[in-house]
């Protein structure tokens, strides 16, 4: 366990078991996102995403590697990242854009010289 | 389709680590961590090209950026094929999104949570008059991912009876777009918290920035010297024999401009020449 003191960002806390949340975030993600259809792209990008995650947070020990290996910012970043994640993945839930396809605008609304 | 997901992740590995990690050597890292949020061991990375005051920056090839958007673009529309009626890229590299105007807020909660977007930041919301088309309004939303360092355009449509959903809820900075664009171009959003002019007078009529508003305004404001205050009286012309055209003196869309059909140039002036 490395010593840190602070994030160094306004607003965000150190996380004492950030590894712990993260996982319990991804694994929830992925059953939310498996109560979509199978064949909807969402999902599919979604599962894939979390399952390397998950993967990363069960291979690498070190947390700075692991950071480095996400790319997205410390530990605590990436939780609430993965917080907001699972926040659209429940409303899509709801929403439903996969059903159906976009209303066209009206003729030449897109046209521009 | 996967290959799109791989390159966001290839995207970040361009952006992300290398920025950061060369920060972490020399102190200028993307959020400034301090000394003591760092770890001790952070691996050196010899093959990355460090930073000098010559090279602040990598710049990514034309070519490489525009495949990362046409990826990216394919990989919103597929996942919003719903919501999202079209998806362009402009001359100089701008991913654009034409979107449905019912599910504007949508659109925009997923590119705010998507951990693959996050688009987290409402850089600017305008909105633009055509007066030609069916729905003569065009809202514009410039979003900026500062994790990956990407820029994306969202658009819509509406027209001046038509209201639009507030995205106040999503970026808490749009309250005071919309108060703008209402006051401008008075295009009404539903659910905005504070609806209220913004930039004009009290009491002032219209909505400037359409193309319709004439350059003059309605009203005019002048002290008056009998009553020693302020009045407000409709606007007047004073000079009758002159011939005013109220219309904006710029023409602002030439190529919307029906040019009549002429007339061949006669063939003897070419022999001339």
């Amino acid at each position: 366990m490395a010593s840190k003191i602070s994030t160094g960002l306004v607003g965000i806390a150190v996380e004492a078991n950030a590894r712990h949340k993260l996982k319990l975030l991804y694994e929830n993600l992925v059953t939310v996102v498996s109560r979509m259809p199978s064949n909807t792209s969402y999902r599919t990008y979604t599962e894939e995403f979390a399952n390397q995650q998950l993967h990363k947070l069960d291979t690498i020990k070190d947390d700075a590697e692991l950071e480095s290996a996400f790319g997205t910012g410390q530990l605590e970043e990436v939780l609430l990242q993965a917080k907001s994640e699972l926040r659209l993945a429940r409303k899509l839930e709801t929403w439903k854009p996969w059903e159906g396809s976009a209303t066209q605008p009206p003729t030449g609304q897109w046209d521009w010289p | 389709m996967a290959s799109l997901f791989r390159s966001a992740l290839r995207l970040r590995n361009c952006f992300g680590i290398k920025a950061s990690s060369i920060g972490a050597k020399n102190g200028i890292s993307r959020f400034n961590v301090p000394v003591c949020a760092k770890y001790s061991n952070v691996a050196s990375n010899d093959e990355i090209i460090q930073p000098t005051e010559q090279i602040p920056a990598v710049r990514v090839p034309a070519e490489i950026a525009r495949n990362k958007l046409v990826e990216y673009g394919n990989f919103v529309s597929e996942c919003l094929p719903k919501y999202i009626q079209q998806v362009q890229i402009t001359h100089t590299n701008e991913l654009e999104l034409l979107v449905d105007p019912e599910y504007i807020v949508h659109v925009l909660t997923f590119l705010k949570d998507n951990s693959l977007s996050q688009f987290t930041n409402l850089s600017d919301f305008t909105a633009v008059d055509v007066p030609t088309r069916p729905c003569r309004f065009e809202l514009v939303y410039n979003l900026l991912s500062i994790p990956y360092n990407q820029r994306i355009r969202v658009k819509t449509y509406t027209d001046e009876l038509t209201a639009v959903d507030s995205i106040c809820d999503v970026h808490v900075g749009a309250n005071w777009y919309e108060r703008e664009i209402w006051d401008m171009f008075g295009v009404f959003f539903k659910n905005h918290p504070d609806l209220r002019r913004i930039l004009t007078d009290y009491g002032f009529d219209g909505h400037p920035f359409r193309k319709d508003f004439p350059l003059t305004g309605y009203y005019e404001v002048r002290y008056d010297d009998e009553t020693e205050r302020v009045v407000r009286e409709p606007m007047e012309m004073a000079q009758e024999f002159r011939k005013f055209d109220l219309t904006s003196p710029w023409e602002a869309f030439p190529k919307f401009r029906k040019t009549p059909e002429l007339p061949p140039p006669p063939a003897d002036q070419e022999e001339k020449k």
